[in-house]
């Protein structure tokens, strides 16, 4: 704004100059014009306003605020409160009468409103209404000059009770109509709703339009400019979702007395849809969340005891849709879920356990493969019924895991020894992995694997697989019966992903081992052809010691000289190649084949397969017919608990024959059997004997709990070394946490390892119950 | 309904108070809120036949605005606040607008009141700056005489309205 001193009393910013000389005061006359022209367009509009009264009506509202006013325009007032006013706007009256008016009008209105009740009070009401509103734009637009001017200045100068043109009219409204028959119109409302609830056709378009009224009606009365549905919540959502509570109540208690469960759960589902509709046909947005939840309430929440009740009933009887149904009904009401969460994971722990104990009659007898197909059945199942019937919800994944977990760990085969399940679990993949006659398709077993895989995710005691398997994969890779390389890397690898590169880091190496020896190998060959030697044909695999789960031969052996040249040869390749490595033969794992040519009758020569120990045996009757059991074991060196079962198998074969005795031992004495006979030329003798693969079982778990003890004290340690003092309680927790990806640990064992640190002084006692690493 | 293109090129009379009838389009009427809320309210057709009465514009006022809303007739009809707020602040009146304010001290007062009452905001401000750019930079003496306006204030009146407006005053 320009300012300058002001030059004279009466100076006026050009806009409110008049130079129409009109009457100061609002006369009757002119009042009488006004009013005239208004009540036309409130109750006549649709007969049509022509361009001469448009215009006169504004330009009276004009000329009215443009005038000269003389009273009152006294010095004293002018320089007390027209200071900064550069004109004095009128208006007022004019505005106050226009309220006055439709203070009348609406009371009009009001005494009609009277004589209509229920659904013709409704279409009073929106019929009134909409020709209100409508003429109340037409008048806003024609007050228009007392809007900028007048209404503008009183808002400006923050008088709370002065509203545009517009906004008076729904003003108005509210105080003078509204209040007072609000709850009459609301109650056809109800009535109609509950008409439509019961099946029948309504107008719903009412509802529409009372929405609309009702939520045009919320005005904040602090600032003009923004609307609240204040109004449209106290008035219409308020009753509404009573009678919507009263009317779903009522139904749903009926209801469930005379139908089933499962009948009302259709029922109900159809009753929400069907709110949810309604909302978009003729409510506001805004009940949606509350008219939803009132809903959920009445039909799902107070009944929640029923449904949950039956859904042990539905998954006894497989019926996935009903159970999809409940579902999706209880989730919607808060903690609706977790019950049936629980009783989920309760009947698949049971089923787990009823499938286990079904195929477990003879645990000793019991097929790996039954043993996992059963648990993978029951998982398969429950997995589907999570996906198709609980929205593959996560927290039904869990309660699904939790249940599996138990069954896999803790069932009737586990009675027998806990590390029943990975021993198990182990064996199968080792049935897969062997080379085997049916020769499983390629996919197909790499679905198998990752089926195992699935197993293998519930298994608790991870390192006690982790045992079993490096052993089958070890005899695997050392007589090379494994099915393919693909497959077995691929275990390794699914392994390593699910715990970790230390996990799998020996497997990893072993298989290493037996690539590098290839190599080495066709390097000896090469080595021995350049000596011009003639060498047997040999292979070696040199297996490194810390990875692989075997030890060296608990018998000596004095290989026959046709061995131990080419033994001795290798060695010597070998280190030349690495120097300052040990070599340890593990002559109970070599293996070899000899031709016969002793035998009479036979067409073709025998060949048999034999265990090195077997060979040594055997080839000593290259130089006499008949040997003594001393004279073996002195040649040999073997002691008895290797040489005994050679012996009894070349026995048992008759390969040779026994005198002097019938039980293999001291005193008696073994002849070449010159008729041997067999249906096939290649003779297998070396067949492991049942003893000596439960001697293996054994020894592998003995071997897991010396292996657990040193894996506690190796996390003890390094959880010390980086907390460097330590609460006992605290190092415990710890440690079970770091643990619990392999097995499950035992305070005790726990407690006992930290004794041994201890001792060994890696810890010491600090005051307090503390512990202290010691570097 | 008429569409937009109908709009443009449909025509209104306006009629003055003495009697004349002037022709425009109907988007240049519409620069006059007046106008548009008129057209809005009672319908294309109320005004493609009937002249629009202007009862406090003559021919020569109305003749002058018409010719202020041709020129403008493409002007956003919406500026926001801010534009509003910075426009007020300037006394910058464009080439045309100043050139077309070039008429006497009456007719400059009569198109004020026009633009007012007809409710075209944008020559309204045109105007009153004209007029603020009148005032600017002359002392109360020298405004008087510009608009011949008697000085009515007693010397005491005029001391004490003096030294309310003292921190206006150039030092």
């Amino acid at each position: 704004m320009i300012s300058t001193p002001r030059t004279c009393r009466a100076f006026r910013a050009p806009c409110g100059v008049s130079l129409l000389a009109w009457d100061s005061s609002l006369t009757c006359h002119r009042w009488n014009y006004l009013q005239a022209g208004i009540t036309k367009i409130m109750l006549n509009l649709q007969e049509g306003v022509d361009l001469q009264t448009y215009m006169g009506i504004y330009t009276a509202v004009h000329n009215f605020c443009t005038s000269q006013k003389a009273v009152g325009f006294s010095v004293t007032a002018n320089i007390n409160t027209g200071a900064h006013r550069g004109a004095h706007l009128l208006g007022e009256d004019l505005y106050k009468k226009l309220q006055e008016y439709l203070s009348a009008h609406l009371r009009g209105l009001l005494n009609e409103s009277k004589l209509h009740t229920d659904e013709a009070l409704l279409a009073f009401y929106i019929r009134e209404w909409q020709r209100y509103t409508v003429a109340a734009k037409y008048i806003h637009h024609l007050f228009r000059y007392l809007n900028r001017h007048w209404v503008k200045r009183e808002m400006d100068e923050g008088k709370k009770s002065i509203f545009d043109v517009y906004t008076l009219h729904l003003v108005r409204w509210r105080d003078v109509l509204f209040e007072p028959v609000s709850g009459k119109v609301m109650g056809a409302v109800l009535m109609l709703v509950e008409k439509q609830r019961n099946g029948e056709t309504i107008e719903y378009n009412q509802i529409k339009q009372v929405v609309e009224s009702f939520v045009s009606l919320g005005l904040d009365d602090t600032d003009v400019a923004k609307t609240t549905l204040d109004v449209y919540r106290f008035s219409f959502e308020r009753p509404f979702l009573q009678a919507t509570r009263a009317f779903y109540q009522n139904e749903s208690k009926q209801f469930v007395a005379e139908n089933s469960v499962v009948e009302y759960m259709k029922k109900a589902e159809a009753r929400l849809d069907e709110e949810e509709e309604r909302v978009k046909i003729y409510l506001h947005p805004d009940i949606a969340i509350p008219l939803k939840k009132a809903c959920n309430e009445v039909l799902i929440a107070e009944h929640s005891t029923i449904l949950r009740d039956e859904f042990q009933v539905l998954l006894d009887n497989d019926r996935e849709d009903d159970m999809k149904r409940m579902y999706s009904l209880l989730s919607r009401i808060p903690d609706g879920l977790e019950p049936l969460r629980q009783k989920f994971e309760n009947h698949v722990r049971k089923a787990g356990l009823a499938a286990v104990a079904k195929v477990s009659v003879d645990v000793d007898k019991l097929e790996p493969k039954v043993y996992v197909d059963a648990l993978l059945e029951i998982h398969t199942q429950y997995q589907g019924l999570v996906k198709r019937a609980f929205n593959d919800e996560p927290e039904f994944t869990r309660s699904l895991d939790n249940a599996c977990r138990e069954f896999v760990n803790r069932n009737e085969v586990c009675k027998s020894g806990s590390n029943k399940s990975p021993e198990l679990l182990a064996k199968y993949t080792d049935v897969l992995l062997r080379k085997s006659g049916t020769g499983a398709e390629e996919t197909e077993l790499e679905n198998t694997l990752s089926q195992i895989m699935t197993v293998f995710k519930y298994i608790e005691d991870k390192d006690v697989f982790q045992k079993f398997y490096s052993r089958m994969l070890a005899r695997r890779l050392v007589h090379s019966n494994s099915s393919s390389d693909d497959a077995e890397t691929s275990m390794i690898s699914k392994l390593k992903e699910a715990c970790g590169f230390e996990y799998t880091n020996k497997l990893q190496r072993m298989f290493q081992d037996m690539q590098i020896s290839k190599d080495l190998n066709t390097g000896f060959k090469e080595h021995v052809q350049g000596l011009g030697a003639k060498g047997l044909d040999s292979a070696y695999s040199i297996l490194g010691t810390g990875f692989w789960p075997l030890t060296a031969p608990n018998t000596t052996f004095n290989p026959p000289e046709e061995i131990s040249a080419d033994c001795e040869r290798f060695a010597r390749f070998y280190r030349n190649k690495h120097e300052g490595r040990k070599l340890t033969w593990l002559w109970q794992l070599c293996k070899g084949e000899i031709k016969t040519n002793y035998i009479r009758n036979a067409k073709m020569p025998y060949t048999f397969q034999v265990s090195i120990y077997q060979m040594a045996i055997l080839l000593l009757f290259n130089e006499k017919d008949k040997n003594t059991y001393e004279e073996i074991a002195s040649t040999t060196q073997l002691n008895t608990e290797a040489l005994d079962p050679s012996l009894s198998i070349l026995l048992k074969a008759k390969v040779l024959t026994i005198s002097d005795g019938d039980k293999v031992g001291p005193g008696t004495a073994y002849s070449l059997n010159y008729d041997f006979k067999n249906k096939k030329f290649r003779v297998n003798l070396n067949v492991g004997m049942k003893s000596e693969t439960k001697q293996e079982e054994a020894e592998t778990n003995k071997t897991i709990e010396e292996d657990r003890k040193l894996l506690l004290q190796s996390a003890i340690v390094r959880i010390m070394k980086a907390r460097k003092r330590m609460k006992h309680q605290q190092l415990v927790s710890e440690t079970i946490n770091q643990i619990r990806q392999r097995f499950v640990p035992k305070v005790g064992d726990i407690k006992k390892c930290i004794e041994i640190l201890l001792d060994k002084e890696y810890l010491e006692r600090l005051d307090d119950d503390d512990l202290g690493y010691l570097a | 309904m008429s569409s937009e293109k109908d709009k443009s090129t449909q025509k209104v009379t306006l009629a003055s108070n003495d009697g004349s009838h002037i022709e425009v389009d109907r988007v240049v009427a519409e620069r006059s809120m007046l106008i548009k809320n008129l057209i809005e309210d009672l319908g294309d057709d109320s005004v493609s036949t009937a002249a629009i009465p202007i009862p406090n514009v003559n021919d020569p006022v109305l003749r002058k605005v018409v010719e202020w809303c041709e020129k403008h007739r493409g002007d956003s009809q919406q500026s926001t606040e801010e534009e509003n707020d910075s426009r007020k602040k300037t006394t910058d009146i464009d080439e045309w607008d100043q050139k077309f304010m070039q008429v006497d001290q009456e007719m400059l007062f009569e198109i004020i009141l026009a633009a007012n009452y007809l409710d075209i905001k944008a020559l309204l401000d045109v105007g009153c700056k004209t007029v603020a750019n009148m005032i600017k930079g002359k002392s109360p003496e020298e405004i008087r005489k510009t608009f011949n306006i008697t000085n009515d204030f007693t010397p005491e009146e005029e001391e004490q309205i003096r030294r309310e407006n003292e921190w206006a005053e150039d030092r």
